[in-house]
């Protein structure tokens, strides 16, 4: 039984670990870091917005 | 009555202080759509009716950069309630320009004349009623880093809201007003009326993007082009640089009506940069700068903390404040002398034959009966052989080095016997470690044994690796924000000009390296902002050789474990960084397709002041609860997945838990690459897939050797994890792997930003590549070089290879570089804003 519990919360960590990293690569927000200029190692980017000459 | 308030100025002009200090936690960071520039929003923390968008710092609103666009749509297309004019009251003609550019947007301003404690201690003056009545708006004065006049700023704000905008005072020469005039009589029925002049302004001076949002007809942009020709053939200038002059000829009459500057001469912030940048100090000072950025960091501050979080909070435990740590250490130096008087004895006891096995039995059960090694020891005593044994036992004082002998008769044995291991909770307030608690809570609870390792084995070993380095980052991340907040790191950008400048780059290329410093990831996005397309990729393919904050732990573990903590190890990480860039720097330029002469670097210095203990306690801790949320996720699920690659593989000719680690299945794959990386000095596979794992994030190099040796452990029998890593390499092949994981390709978030800029399968294919090889070659040569000096390494066909390498980049160095290719013109880098 313990093992069960123990599991489940083991379970429950990762599965919440898991969905902060898959958020945050889609949402495209970042973790609030002032020194990230807008990017941080989780954060989706849309394409670069460069024009072709 | 809710309100939009918008906060608009010059970058440096202390807009983002302004918006922390009006907003404090209620604020959201996210990114403009489609973009990656930062967009801030927020509550007033005094009044929640005013909601606070920061936009980002320009320093007018033409069409040439992605932060102007921002700004510029979102005050045409969302008409804020009111705008924020925040003018450095220190630069304030250069702010100025701006400011005449939001008048004519048919938006409520109101201007923040902040920094005015820089004014005041200058001895300068500005009336600024004078001010107010010149710009035709009210203008506050603010101190946004002492929170003053932030009160009175939202009062007026709010009273500006809730009025209509005042047209804008100040008008240009009749020849321009005319043009003007017929321009917003065009485009009368298509636009509203507080907003008219400004785009009758924007035509005038043919801005792209404003002629494309009109979708003129051809003889509607004839007529316009007329228009506009007219008044440049009359003041023979182009209808842009029209607009510009007469805007500054403005600003100058209002400057010099309100403005009365004290003659002095050099300002503090001048004298400051005479030194700092001066030609022949400014790179000794820097290199002493980040000397002791990383001594404090990762040697002497960062270390005692470090050791704190892995013997203590991550190992055995520890005392609050110490207290009781001298007591027990005592005691237990003390009751390790009497283990080794007695492991002496009985050395010497089995070696004449005696037996006593009925000791030792005693001495090595879980739990010693006391009453059957007194008995024990009895019947020694009783043994005439064993009562006149005399052995020698040796002691070497680790901090001295100095070797003492003693004698130990069979009196001074018995009574070693009677020691015993002290408890940390009989000297003081003991609180056990992490890995401690977790294990009695564990045990007590009597879960499957698979359960037991996946938590101990996996996640605390792997995880508990990777937070016991984060004292070391946050103290890094505190000297990084000082040297930020106080205006320093900018004109590192403007040393290293200077010598980039001599290698085919510019200073606006290391900006990039400079942010690199904390995470490789916005670092190679910054590399937008340099307009040579040959120059941006070589920099998105240098710019990841700066250690980041995620390299730390790994600098750190190898200056820990193999080289005593010394000060020079994490800075000469940082060197080699820098002069793998510049060696890089050299040799890409020669080949044609990034030959040319390096952009031309204008950047602005903002003035010296002292940094603010809030700004930089903020920056350090958003820099480090990113760490650790990071450590939390991505680290954790990694920790995980290699706890079963591991953990299981096939051992005796079937699949399951391993007792050898050697047969895991981490091994075996690991071990199929390691003969690859046997020249460099680390052909293990514990080393391999430290250094694989480190792709997914470069602080599971740490988190793998953890797992990989043990770190949970320490909590059974005090070994230091560390001191199991120092067995596996030298000191050469060490530095070797330390190099190697620096150099070589980034982790894979850097990998997939270097991607999305390349915005090319090959370039992105190539950039990698190169990294890895780069690093490969200089690991190489580290150690089949240094293995020579210290000779470990025989000469052979790893210290030829080393040669050819060492020649060939030498080669690559001197030789003629190529012509610039004709077709590569500068990049016009307009740009596009979705959303």
């Amino acid at each position: 039984m313990s093992t069960l519990i123990v599991g489940l919360i083991v379970l429950v960590i990762v599965f919440f670990a898991a969905r902060s990293v898959v958020r945050r690569s889609k949402s495209g927000g970042c973790s609030g870091c002032s020194g990230c200029s807008g990017g941080c190692a989780s954060c989706h980017q849309e394409p670069s917005p460069h024009d072709k000459v | 009555m809710s309100i939009r308030l918008a906060l608009a100025g010059n970058p440096n002009s202390g807009k983002t202080t302004m918006f922390n200090e009006l907003t404090g936690s209620t604020q959201y960071v996210g990114n403009w759509p489609g973009v990656t520039v930062e967009k801030k929003e927020g509550r007033c923390k005094a009044d929640k009716e005013i909601s606070i968008i920061d936009l980002p710092g320009i320093y007018s609103l033409s069409p040439y950069t992605l932060e102007e666009v921002i700004t510029r749509d979102f005050l045409v297309n969302e008409k804020p309630d009111v705008i924020v004019n925040l003018v450095d009251a220190s630069n304030i003609e250069r702010n100025l320009y701006l400011t005449t550019q939001l008048l004519e947007m048919g938006i409520p301003v109101v201007i923040a004349l902040n920094m005015m404690d820089i004014v005041q201690k200058r001895g300068d003056t500005i009336d600024v009623k004078k001010l107010s009545a010149a710009l035709g708006v009210p203008v506050v004065e603010t101190s946004a880093l002492k929170g003053r006049g932030t009160k009175e700023l939202m009062e007026t704000a709010k009273k500006a809201a809730a009025s209509a905008a005042q047209p804008a005072k100040h008008a240009f020469s009749d020849g321009i007003e005319n043009a003007l005039s017929q321009i917003s009589g065009m485009i009368r029925d298509v636009t509203e009326e507080d907003q008219r002049r400004w785009f009758a302004v924007k035509l005038f001076e043919r801005d792209e993007k404003v002629l494309a949002r009109f979708r003129f007809s051809q003889d509607v942009r004839d007529k316009l082009e007329n228009i506009i020709t007219a008044v440049e053939e009359e003041l023979d200038d182009d209808a842009e640089s029209i607009i510009t002059d007469a805007r500054y000829q403005y600003i100058t009459g209002v400057v010099k009506s309100c403005v009365k500057k004290k003659k002095v001469g050099m300002t503090v912030s001048d004298k400051i940069d005479h030194i700092v940048t001066n030609r022949i100090l400014a790179l000794p000072i820097f290199a002493l700068v980040m000397f002791v950025v990383y001594y404090v960091s990762v040697t002497s501050v960062g270390t005692i903390l470090t050791d704190w979080a892995n013997d203590g909070v991550f190992g055995e435990g520890w005392y609050p404040l110490g207290i009781g740590r001298a007591a027990y250490d005592e005691a237990t130096a003390a009751y390790e002398d009497d283990v080794a008087r007695r492991d002496a004895w009985l050395e010497a006891a089995v070696s004449e034959g005696i037996d006593v096995s009925a000791v030792t039995a005693q001495l090595e059960a879980e739990e010693p009966d006391t009453a059957a090694l007194d008995q024990a020891g009895a019947a020694l005593a009783a043994d005439a052989d064993a009562s006149a044994l005399v052995a020698t036992v040796v002691f070497e004082d680790e901090e001295t080095g100095a070797v003492t002998t003693e004698e130990v008769d069979f009196a001074a044995f018995e009574g070693t016997l009677a020691a015993e291991e002290p408890a940390p909770e009989d000297y003081g307030t003991w609180i056990p470690g992490i890995p401690v608690m977790l294990d009695n809570v564990l045990g007590g609870l009597g879960i499957a044994d698979w359960l037991y390792s996946l938590i101990m084995d996996g996640i605390v070993a792997g995880v508990g690796a990777v937070l016991g380095f984060v004292p070391q980052i946050l103290v890094l991340f505190i000297f990084l924000a000082i040297l930020e907040d106080c205006g320093y790191m900018a004109r590192v950008a403007f040393i290293m000009d200077r010598i980039f400048r001599k290698f085919g780059l510019s200073g606006k290329s290391f900006i990039p390296m400079l942010i690199g410093t904390g995470c490789g990831v916005p670092g190679v996005m910054a590399s937008r902002t340099i307009e040579q397309e040959r120059d941006r990729r070589m920099t998105i393919m240098t710019t990841t050789f700066i250690p980041c904050g995620a390299k730390l732990p790994i600098i750190a573990l190898i200056a820990g474990a193999l080289f005593d903590n010394a000060g020079w190890v994490a800075f000469s990480a940082y060197v080699i960084g820098v002069l793998a860039i510049i060696i890089s720097g050299i040799m890409l330029k020669k080949f044609k397709v990034f030959a040319g002469e390096p952009a031309p670097f204008v950047m602005e210095l903002p003035s010296y002041h002292m940094p603010t203990v809030s700004n930089v306690l903020r920056s350090m801790w958003e820099r480090g609860w990113s760490f650790i949320k990071k450590a939390g996720t991505i680290i954790l699920l990694s920790t995980i997945v290699l706890w079963f690659l591991l953990g299981y593989g096939w051992e005796n000719g079937a699949f399951g838990a391993v007792e050898d680690i050697n047969n895991c299945i981490m091994a075996r794959i690991g071990s199929v690459i390691a003969p690859v990386f046997a020249p460099l000095g680390f052909g293990r596979w514990e080393t391999v897939v430290a250094t694989v794992t480190g792709w997914i994030a470069k602080e599971n190099v740490v988190a793998t050797f953890g797992q990989v040796f043990g770190f949970a452990e320490v909590a059974e029998d005090g070994v230091e994890i560390w001191s199991n890593l120092a067995a596996s390499f030298t000191a050469v092949s060490a530095y070797s792997f330390m190099c190697f994981n620096l150099l070589c390709a980034p982790c894979f978030a850097a990998m997939g930003a270097i991607k999305r800029e390349m915005n090319n399968g090959k370039w992105t294919a190539f950039a990698i590549g190169y990294m890895m090889v780069f690093a490969y070659a200089v690991s190489l040569m580290v150690y089949q070089f240094g293995g020579l000096i210290t000779g470990e390494v025989a000469f052979g066909a790893g210290t030829v290879a080393a040669i050819l390498v060492l020649a060939l980049m030498i080669y690559l160095l001197v030789r003629k570089p190529a012509k610039a290719d004709a077709g590569a013109d500068l990049r016009k880098m307009s740009v596009q804003a979705n959303g």
